[in-house]
C-alpha cells in the first residue's frame, strides 16, 4: 500500500455495503476507525507502510452491522459512498461515515488479504 | 502551507498503460462513461467548429511562410492526438493552486496526492478495475475532442458547422489521417492561422471552451504581424504540445528546430483539464460538498478558477504575451532540445515511473535540466520566465532534493527578483515557486528567501496585487516563511501592517467606525484570510517583542475578536481561520498582566498562599478609576465575599464600568471575551480551537492582576466551569490538558475552587484512573496532561478540607496511590504523591483514610517512592509544577531573560499556553519546521526539556517516548 506522493495507487478493494443499526436516536455502524492525515500514521497497528494516512477500522463490535456485512478489523477504508477517505481527516471520515441522512454506506476497503489473493490469481 | 503540485492527472496515464488489463466489459463502462462526458463538450465542440469555418472562409491570407508552415499546424494538432496516454500524463502538470491551500487547512503538510485505480473483486471473483478518480474518463474524452476538431470522418477537417461526428474517433483513425498527411492538414492550419489575423474575439464567446480555441491557436501566425486573437491561447496548451510522440509514418512536420519556439510558449498548464474535472463533478458526484472529499475539494474551485482564468488570459495576459513574443526561430527556447531529432514528450517530467516510460519506447525530449530552467528565469521572453518558474514550481513539489539544489544554484534571489515584475503572469508563476520552495523542514531555504529581500517583496506584491490567486500564493508563502523561527520578526517588521489591513480586517467585518445603522459584517473565511492568519498565528509566537507588536498593531486584535464573534454568531467554529485567530488572540492573552502597557497599574498585591481565601486577594495598589471607580470595585469584593455565602443562582459579577469602549489590546483581557471562548468551547468541534479556546481563559485566569480576578469571576457568572468540566472528558489530550490547567487558574478564585472541588473531582480523578489504566488501549493521556490533571487537583484539595473530602469520595486515594506506584514517569508519580501527602495533612481525614485500610507509610512510601531512584535529585524535592501558580509565573520572571522564552521557563505544565511551537528551543530542533505542521501531530521537539537544573535527565527520555500524541479512534 505504499505510495509515492503523486503517482496512482492500485489497490485491490472490497465493496462492504452496511445497513446502520438504529439504536433511539443513533445510527450505529459497529465498527471504529482510526488514521486520517492529522493522526501520526506511525501509530498505525494496520498499515503496512507506516507513513499511510488512511483510514482504517481499528474495531468491530460482534453482531454489529458492520460485521455483518464483512468488514475487518485492519481494512483499509478507500471509499464511503463514492467519497475518498485516503486523504481526510479523522473528524472528517467520522462525519462522512456518520451521516444521519444515510441508512447505508458503501464502502470500498481495502486489506492485505484481498491483495495477495489478487497477486496470486494474476501470477497463477 | 504546502505545496502545489501542478495537476492530478497520474490516473489517465495509468489507465492507458494498463489497458491490458482491463477487461472488455470495462472498456465498455467506461466507454459510456465517456460517451456522457463526451456529449457535453459536443456542443461546444461545435461551436468551435463554426469558429473555424469562419476562419477558413475568410482566411485568405496566402502569407509569404504560409505554405512553410502549414504542415506544421496539422502535425501539432494531428501528433497531440496520438497519444492520449501521454497528454493525460502532462496534465500533471496543470496548476492547481487551490488543491493546495486546501491540503493546508487539512494540514499543513502537503499529504499525499493520489488518485486510486483500483480492482473491485465483485462477489463472482471477477476483477475489474475502477478508479476513484473521476477526472481520469473525463479527461480521455477531452483529448479525443481535441481530435475530433480538425478530422472529419472523411479525413477532412469539418468545416461546415455540421453536426457533431461520431464520438468515437479513435487513435488508429488518426494516425492514419496523419498519414496521408498533406491535403486535409493544410486547409486545417490555413483555417487556424487565418484566425489570428482576422477574428480576435471568437474564441471568448465560447464561454468554458478555452481549451479547443487554445488548441486550435496552437500555432501562432507567422508571417503577419502577430496580433491578438485565437493565438492568444495558444499558451495554454503547453502540454499537448509537448507531448510529441513520434508518429508511425513520416514526419510531416518542418525541421524539429522550427518548432521548438512554440513548445515553450507554453502557459497555465493544461488548463482544460480542470474544466473536465468540473464537468465530471457535474455528473459525478451530486452531493459533493466542497469540504470534505479530496476530490470534491479540489474540482469545484480549480476548476471554476482556471476557468475563468483562462479566460482572462485570453483577454489579457497571453495577447500581451503574445505580441511581446519575438518573431520565429529566433528565440527558440532552450526548454525543448530535441533529442536525437525526433519528437518526444515531456512527460517523463511530470510522471518519472520507469514502467511507464519503458513501456513507451518512443524517443522524447530531454528534460530540461535544473540548471537550464533556473537559466530560463533570465530569459527575455516573458512567457519563458513564466513557464520556467512553473516548471520550477512543479519540480519543487514535495522533493527537498530539487529544493535544495535551486537554492544551491542560486535560484531563489531569481525567483525573489521576478516578484516585482511587470506582468502579473510572471509574478505570480513566480510566487507560486516559491511558494514550494519555502515549504518543508528545510530551513535554509527560508533563510536564502529572507537574504534576498524576499520578505519585503512578498509582501510588496500583496500590497500591489488585487487577484486573489496572487494574494493567495503570497500569504500561502509567508506562511510558510513565519514557520522558521529567524524569520518571524521579519515578517512583523515587514508585514505586520499589511496583513492586517489588506486582508485580516477587510476579511474580518470589523468596521473600525461602524456604522450605526448597518448590521456588523460578517467574517469571510477566505483562504488568503486563512493563510494570513496562520501566518500571524506562527509570528505571535515569537516571544514578548513579537506580541507586543502583534497587540499594538491597530485593528489586529479587534478584528480577530470581531471575526471570532462572527463565527460563534455563525455557527461556524470549526474551521482552520477560526482556530488561527483563536490561536492568535490566545498568544496574545499570555503574560498580558506583564506586558501590556500600564500594566503594573492594575496589579494586585501578592496573592495570598495558594488556595487562599477570595476575600485574601488584596486590593490592587493604584487607583480604581480606570474601572470605574473605587466604589465599584470595592462592592465587587464585597461580592466576592459573600460568594461564599450565596448559592450559585445568585452569584452576580459587578464588572467595571468603562468610560469608553475598550478596543486594541485591551480588548484581550475585558471580561467579555470570557463569554466568547465559552462559546467556542461549547460549540467548536475542532480541537485545536477548543484547546486554545480553553488555553486563552488559562491565559487572562493567570496573572494576578485585577483583571484575571474579573476573568475569574467572569467565568464563573458565564457559567463557565460546567463547560470546562465536561471538557475534561475531551478525548483530545490537549484538551484535557488545556482545560485542566485552566480549572486551576480559575481556582485561585475562592468560590471557584469550592465549585470546582464540588463538581470536576470526578472527572478528574476519572482522568487519573484511565492515566493509569487505560480504559482502552492507546487512550492513555500523555505525561504533560496527567501532571497537569494531578497539579489541578493538588491546587483545589490544598486549603480546601471540602474538597479533600470530594476527593476520597470520588474515590481518588486508590486512583492516586495506584499510578504513583505504577507510573513510568517520575513527574506523575511525584505529582500524585505530592496531591496525597495534601491529603494525609488534613488530621481530620485521617480516620477515615485509615478506615478504608490506608496507612500513613502508604502515602508517604508513594511519596519516598517517587522521589527514590527514578527521579534526580531535585532542589526543593516538589516538581516545579506543584508550586502555587502565581509564586510559580513570578519565578519565572525572576531569572534574567526567561521571560522572553515563557514556555520554555515554565515548561509544559507551566500555567499559560502558547503554541506548542513557542515550546521549542530555539536553534537547537532538530525537526524544525515544527510550525508547518498541526500542532497534534507528532511533535517531538516540544517536549524538549526546560532549562533548569531541576528536571531531571530521566524524564526527558520518559519525555521523548510520550511524545507523540495518542491516537484517535472513533466508533461510528
Amino acid at each position: 500500500m505504499s505510495y509515492v506522493p503523486g503517482q496512482p495507487v492500485t489497490a485491490v478493494v472490497q465493496r462492504v455495503e452496511i445497513h446502520k443499526l438504529r439504536q433511539g436516536e443513533n445510527l450505529i455502524l459497529g465498527f471504529s476507525i482510526g488514521g486520517g492525515i492529522d493522526q501520526d500514521p506511525s501509530q498505525n497497528p494496520f498499515s503496512e507502510d507506516k507513513t499511510d494516512k488512511g483510514i482504517y477500522v481499528t474495531r468491530v463490535s460482534e453482531g454489529g452491522p458492520a460485521e455483518i456485512a464483512g468488514l475487518q478489523i485492519g481494512d483499509k477504508i478507500m471509499q464511503v459512498n463514492g467519497w475518498d477517505m485516503t486523504m481526510v481527516t479523522h473528524d472528517q471520515a467520522r462525519k462522512r461515515l456518520t451521516k444521519r441522512s444515510e441508512e447505508v454506506v458503501r464502502l470500498l476497503v481495502t486489506r492485505q488479504s484481498l491483495q495477495k489473493a489478487v497477486q496470486q490469481s494474476m501470477l497463477s | 502551507m504546502p505545496e502545489c503540485r501542478h495537476g492530478f492527472g497520474d490516473a489517465g496515464a495509468l489507465v492507458m498503460e494498463d489497458c491490458s488489463v482491463r477487461s472488455a466489459a470495462t472498456i465498455l463502462a467506461s466507454v459510456r462513461e465517456q460517451e456522457a462526458r463526451f456529449e457535453l463538450l459536443t456542443r461546444a465542440l461545435e461551436q468551435e467548429r463554426r469558429h473555424v469555418a469562419l476562419q477558413l472562409e475568410r482566411a485568405q491570407q496566402p502569407g509569404a511562410g504560409g505554405g512553410q508552415s502549414l504542415p506544421m499546424a496539422w502535425q501539432q494538432l494531428v501528433l497531440q492526438e496520438q497519444s492520449p496516454g501521454s497528454q493525460a500524463s502532462l496534465a500533471t502538470m496543470p496548476e492547481a493552486p487551490e488543491v493546495l491551500e486546501e491540503t493546508v487547512t487539512v494540514e499543513e503538510d502537503p499529504g499525499t496526492p493520489t488518485s486510486h485505480v483500483s480492482i473491485v473483486t465483485s462477489e463472482d471473483g471477477t476483477t475489474r478495475r475502477t478508479e476513484t478518480k473521476v477526472t481520469k474518463t473525463v479527461k480521455t474524452v477531452t483529448t479525443r475532442t481535441l481530435r475530433q476538431v480538425p478530422v472529419g470522418p472523411d479525413g477532412l477537417p469539418l468545416l461546415d458547422g455540421g453536426p457533431p461526428l461520431g464520438p468515437f474517433t479513435d487513435g488508429p483513425l488518426d494516425r492514419h489521417f496523419l498519414l496521408r498527411g498533406g491535403g486535409p492538414a493544410a486547409t486545417l492550419s490555413r483555417t487556424c492561422l487565418g484566425g489570428g489575423g482576422g477574428f480576435p474575439d471568437e474564441p471568448r464567446d465560447v464561454p468554458g471552451y478555452g481549451s479547443l480555441s487554445r488548441g486550435l491557436g496552437v500555432r501562432p501566425p507567422r508571417g503577419g504581424p502577430p496580433g491578438p486573437g485565437p493565438g492568444d491561447g495558444c499558451f495554454t496548451l503547453p502540454s499537448r504540445r509537448e507531448a510529441f510522440p513520434v508518429g508511425p509514418g513520416p514526419e510531416p512536420g518542418p525541421p524539429a528546430s522550427r518548432s521548438q519556439p512554440e513548445r515553450f510558449q507554453a502557459e497555465p498548464y493544461g488548463l482544460e483539464d480542470d474544466a473536465r474535472s468540473l464537468a465530471a463533478d457535474e455528473e459525478g458526484a451530486p452531493e459533493l460538498e466542497p469540504d470534505y472529499c479530496t476530490a470534491a475539494r479540489r474540482r469545484p474551485d480549480c476548476g471554476r478558477g482556471l476557468r475563468s482564468r483562462a479566460y482572462e488570459d485570453v483577454v489579457d495576459d497571453g495577447g500581451e504575451l503574445m505580441e511581446e513574443r519575438p518573431p520565429f526561430p529566433a528565440t527558440a527556447a532552450p526548454l525543448a532540445q530535441p533529442e536525437r531529432g525526433s519528437l518526444g514528450s515531456l512527460e517523463r517530467v511530470v510522471r518519472r515511473s520507469p514502467s511507464a516510460d519503458s513501456a513507451r519506447k518512443e524517443p522524447r525530449w530531454r528534460d530540461p535540466e535544473l540548471p537550464e530552467v533556473l537559466a530560463m528565469l533570465r530569459h527575455p521572453v516573458d512567457p519563458v520566465k513564466a513557464n520556467a518558474a512553473a516548471y520550477l514550481q512543479h519540480l519543487c513539489f514535495e522533493n527537498e532534493a530539487v529544493k535544495r539544489r535551486v537554492r544551491q544554484l542560486r535560484g531563489l534571489p531569481l525567483l525573489v527578483a521576478l516578484l516585482d515584475h511587470p506582468r502579473a503572469e510572471v509574478r505570480r508563476r513566480a510566487c507560486g515557486a516559491l511558494r514550494n520552495l519555502s515549504y518543508g523542514r528545510d530551513a535554509d531555504n527560508k533563510a536564502a528567501i529572507r537574504d534576498c529581500g524576499g520578505v519585503p517583496a512578498l509582501v510588496r506584491l500583496l500590497r500591489a496585487a488585487r487577484d486573489s490567486e496572487v494574494r493567495e500564493l503570497v500569504t500561502g508563502t509567508l506562511w510558510n516563511l513565519s514557520s522558521y523561527e529567524p524569520l518571524k520578526m521579519v515578517i512583523i517588521d515587514h508585514g505586520l501592517q499589511t496583513l492586517t489591513h489588506e486582508v485580516i480586517v477587510p476579511n474580518s467585518g470589523w468596521e473600525p467606525e461602524p456604522n450605526e445603522d448597518s448590521k456588523p459584517r460578517d467574517a469571510e473565511w477566505t483562504t488568503v484570510f486563512k493563510n494570513t492568519s496562520g501566518c500571524l498565528r506562527n509570528v505571535s509566537s515569537d516571544g514578548a517583542e513579537a506580541r507586543r507588536r502583534l497587540r499594538e498593531c491597530e485593528g489586529l486584535v479587534d478584528a480577530l475578536l470581531h471575526a471570532l464573534q462572527s463565527a460563534v454568531g455563525r455557527k461556524d467554529t470549526d474551521n482552520k481561520s477560526v482556530e488561527n485567530c483563536v490561536c492568535i488572540v490566545r498568544n496574545l492573552s499570555y503574560h498580558v498582566h506583564k506586558e501590556v502597557p500600564g500594566a503594573e497599574r492594575y496589579q494586585e498585591a501578592e496573592p495570598g498562599p495558594p488556595g487562599g481565601s477570595g476575600s485574601a486577594q488584596r486590593r490592587s495598589r493604584e487607583d480604581a478609576g480606570c474601572f470605574g471607580g473605587k466604589k465599584a470595585k470595592e462592592e465587587w469584593f464585597h461580592q466576592g465575599k459573600r460568594d461564599g455565602e450565596m448559592d450559585q443562582n445568585s452569584d452576580t459579577l459587578d464588572l467595571p464600568k468603562r468610560t469608553e469602549a475598550a478596543k486594541g489590546f485591551e480588548l484581550l483581557y475585558q471580561p467579555e471575551v470570557v463569554r466568547l471562548y465559552l462559546s467556542l468551547l461549547t460549540e467548536s468541534r475542532n480541537f485545536n480551537t477548543l484547546e486554545a479556546a480553553a488555553g486563552a481563559l488559562q491565559n487572562l485566569s493567570a496573572g494576578n492582576w485585577v483583571w484575571a480576578t474579573y476573568i475569574r469571576a467572569a467565568v464563573r457568572k458565564e457559567r463557565g466551569l460546567p463547560v470546562l468540566v465536561e471538557l475534561l472528558q475531551s478525548e483530545t489530550d490537549k484538551v484535557v490538558r488545556a482545560v485542566a490547567i485552566a480549572l486551576r487558574n480559575l481556582s485561585l478564585d475562592r468560590r471557584n475552587k469550592d465549585l470546582i472541588g464540588s463538581y470536576a473531582m470526578a472527572e478528574l480523578v476519572r482522568n487519573v484512573r484511565s492515566a493509569q489504566a487505560p480504559a482502552r488501549p492507546g487512550v492513555r493521556l500523555e505525561e504533560d496532561t496527567v501532571v497537569a490533571v494531578l497539579n489541578t487537583i493538588h491546587e483545589i484539595v490544598s486549603d480546601s478540607l471540602d474538597n479533600a473530602r470530594s476527593l476520597l469520595q470520588a474515590r481518588g486515594v486508590p486512583a492516586l496511590v495506584a499510578l504513583g506506584a505504577s507510573s513510568q514517569s517520575v513527574r506523575e508519580a511525584k505529582a500524585a504523591s505530592h496531591v496525597l501527602q495534601t491529603v494525609w495533612s488534613y488530621k481530620e481525614l485521617r480516620s477515615a483514610l485509615q478506615k478504608d485500610g490506608w496507612s500513613k507509610a502508604r502515602f508517604q512510601s508513594a511519596a519516598a517512592n517517587a522521589r527514590g531512584p527514578k527521579a534526580a535529585p531535585s532542589p526543593g524535592g516538589l516538581d516545579d509544577s506543584t508550586l502555587p501558580l502565581v509564586e510559580k509565573s513570578l519565578d519565572g520572571e525572576k531569572p534574567g531573560g526567561r521571560d522572553m522564552i515563557p514556555m520554555e521557563a515554565l515548561g509544559p505544565d507551566g500555567y499559560s499556553t502558547m503554541d506548542r511551537r513557542e515550546r521549542r528551543p530555539r536553534g537547537s530542533d532538530p525537526a524544525g519546521e515544527t510550525s508547518e505542521k498541526e500542532p497534534l501531530k507528532p511533535d517531538p521537539s516540544r517536549k524538549a526539556p526546560p532549562p533548569g537544573p531541576s528536571r531531571p535527565a530521566v524524564r526527558l527520555v520518559d519525555a521523548v517516548g510520550d511524545a507523540r500524541p495518542q491516537p484517535v479512534d472513533s466508533w461510528v
